[in-house]
């Protein structure tokens, strides 16, 4: 579906809440600006699964909500309902059949909105804020798991308030996700835990941390036929790694790559090194994008180990990102991050999400090697 | 020294005469000074590779080959360590080896590898240089000399001291010493080639030598003290490696210049202050210095991104933010994620009050706190609500006014909604209704 036909007029976007004014550099890609963005920090995206028509956005923010928008073929975004917790809200997802939306809150608990009756009820509990939740689909089961900063992964049956399963991680859980059968999940002091979930979770396999620095985000990607192979986990010192699972040669299949750094070519400043806030896989081209606090996002080919683009630089850090469910969309989330601490806090600053056509951005390269 | 089977001598560089132990050695110099791009710092394999690359990639044209002497600039030869050098060539080194060999021969009585650590030969090392062909040794550094023979390591301190304070443009020569050594020192500068002989053992410590040096060796008769001291001096200076380079970094060791410039990327990360052990460090030799003072002023302007992946090593996350001369990360300096420093605030807190924490400020939060208590008051609506958890859940979300601008499909409104706050589509229509935002 050609979602935004020509690349005019989009500066417009939406109901033109946000008269597209010049376009200073809270959107230098100039793409479509989502309407009511959140008016705190967003720290999540995800967009509706293939199995719904249409695609939704929902956002979760720092300012304990959660909303949903129905992004429209010609680029207008319609906000469609909100949520509350009484926490910032950390993490989002969807119920394979698009009709939950799960939200995780720094209140320690986790919630199932339903979407038809726009209800939300509390389905978990921890003893610190939830940082991560997906659904996981199993063919015998199906729950939601959580990641916490209590250093538990708990596994939710949504009828009960117990959990089904609890796991004790080595840390605080920083990042995770899941692509049935596999979940990765990042710990704080570099700790990185493979997960297997066939007929019940379980821990599959400690890693050594490709990088040396904080993990961030982790995005899992899949191979030809389509199963997880291999997870690409981002740090704050602007890099992220390619790890394969159980690749036919670790030392040449396994990388990593620097991005998100200032002074490319300038050696005579000192270069600065930006956290990886978020990566997402296209669905289909298996390329990824990368967004991070230099405000700025990129697309790789992790194949051809190439960029395939770098955005112009944003005036806030890029918090959040996601592809929609059939890759031509590309969304992405402004708002400061806390990276360069307190003092750079800004409330009066706006929080921006834009979307991007993503069809022809992120087609992979041809390989060279 | 100077085994002669060795493709007629030990491997030197054709660009500039220099001599090394090694090939591998002898392609690294090479690598990182003759075919090194002066724009990006990409180290190519040949001179040809190199015009080749900074046509296509800098569009600027190169007639010679940087750091040659004169005479040896040729960028289209194809040299590659000892292959490709024009037999002509060859045949001048060879004879000007053996001339040296005679001269050295001459002058010496005894062999050249000389590892008596007497003073009985300070006369003898006066004018020979020992295991150093031929070159006049400087007056300075002949007393040391005789004592290098031995320690290698404390050799070498001896030798820096001097040369560092009395001869900065001496360094430059350095580096080929440490390949190179005994045989060819050709283009030596005089008096480095002793230190040469030691720079094998030493070479990765090379460059923090003259650092951790000068305090040890102030008085050169002393040497002997000097010796020991140095031994025990060099090794705790070593990590201070990159940062010794008092902007002699470049020319110093060209060859180690590699791992210099790693190991800057390493030191670089963790420089400054209170850098703990990393625990994969790149250069295990380095244990980590106390000597930590030295902030990095290495010169390599390209470490920051020569460093390979594994060079940036940041240690334990007490040092997460590393700062250095060429890369600073744009992270607060914790071992915690940004997420967790922005919950600390109050603001953040203060709408955790169920689980009876303190942090809950109530004032503050304005309209919030008002709809909270409203809510309480509200018939649960929760049909579902299992959690022991407050009935708060239920009521927060249909508290807000919902976005429903005009009629929404696919969520139902209505009834469970809870009337009060179900202001319907007017309350949905206006942006500003996002007050929960206005407390802040």
């Amino acid at each position: 579906m050609s979602l935004f036909g020509t690349t005019s007029g989009f500066g417009a976007g939406g109901t033109g809440v946000f008269g597209n004014a010049t376009t200073d550099s809270h959107n230098p890609m100039k793409d479509v600006e989502v309407t009511s963005p959140p008016d705190d920090s967003i720290s999540c995206l995800a967009f509706s699964p293939p199995t719904m028509p249409g695609n939704f956005l929902i956002g979760g923010s720092w300012a304990n909500d959660v909303r949903c928008w129905e992004v429209q073929d010609n680029g207008q975004t319609v906000p469609k309902a909100q949520q509350m917790h009484t926490g910032p809200v950390l993490d989002v997802c969807w119920s394979d059949d698009g009709s939950k939306v799960f939200t995780a809150s720094c209140d320690k608990t986790a919630k199932m909105w339903d979407l038809n009756s726009n209800q939300a009820m509390q389905i978990a509990q921890h003893d610190g804020p939830i940082k991560a939740i997906h659904w996981i689909k199993a063919p015998n089961y199906s729950c939601i798991m959580t990641g916490s900063w209590d250093k538990t992964l708990k596994f939710w049956d949504t009828r009960s308030p117990n959990p089904m399963m609890s796991l004790q991680m080595p840390e605080r859980c920083y990042c995770a996700d899941v692509v049935y059968p596999m979940a990765v999940v990042a710990t704080a002091d570099r700790g990185l835990i493979v997960y297997q979930l066939e007929n019940q979770p379980s821990e599959f396999r400690r890693i050594d941390s490709p990088l040396k620095h904080q993990h961030r985000c982790v995005a899992i990607f899949k191979d030809k036929q389509n199963k997880p192979t291999g997870f690409a986990l981002g740090s704050i010192e602007g890099r992220v790694a390619i790890h394969y699972i159980n690749p036919p040669n670790p030392a040449k299949d396994n990388f990593t790559f620097k991005c998100h750094r200032s002074n490319g070519t300038n050696t005579t400043t000192p270069q600065d090194i930006y956290a990886v806030n978020a990566i997402s896989f296209h669905p289909v081209h298996g390329t990824l994008a990368t967004v991070g606090s230099d405000g700025r996002f990129s697309f790789w080919d992790k194949d051809a180990r190439t960029k395939l683009k770098t955005s112009e630089q944003l005036d806030q850090p890029i918090t959040a990102c996601c592809f929609n469910s059939n890759g031509n969309i590309f969304a992405y989330a402004s708002s400061y991050d806390w990276s360069k601490g307190h003092e750079y806090y800004n409330p009066q600053k706006k929080n921006y999400i834009f979307l991007r056509n993503a069809a022809e951005e992120l087609k992979p390269r041809n390989k060279k090697w | 020294m100077g085994r002669k089977k060795k493709k007629q001598m030990k491997p030197w560089c054709w660009y500039c005469n220099r001599d090394f132990d090694d090939e591998k050695i002898l392609i690294q110099h090479q690598k990182a000074k003759h075919f090194k791009c002066h724009i990006c710092h990409k180290k190519l394999y040949t001179g040809p590779g190199l015009a080749i690359h900074c046509m296509q990639v800098h569009k600027e044209t190169i007639d010679s080959v940087p750091n040659a002497i004169p005479g040896r600039v040729d960028i289209e030869l194809e040299i590659y360590g000892m292959e490709g050098i024009p037999e002509k060539d060859m045949q001048e080194r060879r004879r000007t080896l053996e001339q040296k060999s005679q001269e050295s021969q001459k002058k010496k009585s005894s062999n050249q590898d000389d590892t008596d650590d007497d003073d009985d030969d300070d006369d003898e090392a006066g004018p020979s240089v020992q295991q150093v062909a031929a070159v006049q040794p400087q007056a300075g550094y002949a007393a040391p000399m005789a004592q290098l023979g031995m320690p290698p390591v404390a050799g070498v301190p001896g030798m820096h001291p001097g040369a560092y304070q009395g001869m900065p443009p001496m360094m430059p020569g350095v580096p080929p010493m440490m390949h190179g050594m005994p045989p060819a020192m050709h283009g030596m500068p005089p008096g480095m080639m002793p230190m040469g002989g030691m720079m094998p053992p030493m070479m990765p410590g090379m460059p923090g030598i003259p650092h951790g040096m000068p305090p040890h060796m102030a008085p050169r008769p002393g040497m002997p003290h000097m010796a020991q001291a140095a031994a025990a001096g060099v090794i705790p200076s070593r990590p201070a490696l990159p940062v010794a380079q008092p902007a002699v970094t470049k020319p110093l060791f060209p060859s180690a210049a590699q791992a210099q410039q790693s190991t800057s990327g390493v030191a670089a990360s963790h420089s400054t202050a209170a850098s703990s052990d990393p625990p994969k460090a790149t250069f295990p030799a380095y244990t980590l210095p106390s000597v930590s003072s030295c902030s990095s002023t290495s010169s390599n302007p390209s470490s920051g991104t020569v460093a390979k992946p594994p060079a940036t090593v940041a240690t334990k996350p007490a040092t997460l933010t590393t700062t250095s001369a060429t890369s600073k990360l744009i992270h607060p300096d914790e071992d915690i994620s940004l997420e967790e420093m922005k919950a600390q605030l109050p603001r953040y807190q203060r709408l955790t009050p169920r689980q009876g924490q303190a942090h809950v400020a109530a004032p503050p939060v304005v309209s919030v706190g008002g709809i909270m208590p409203q809510q309480q008051g509200m018939p649960p609506q929760q049909p579902g609500m299992r959690h022991p958890m407050h009935g708060q859940y239920g009521a927060p979300p249909q508290g807000m006014p919902s976005y429903m601008p005009g009629g929404m499909p696919p969520y139902g409104q209505g009834p469970p909604m809870g009337p009060p706050y179900q202001g319907g589509p007017p309350m949905g229509m206006r942006p500003p209704v996002m007050s929960p935002a206005g407390r802040y």
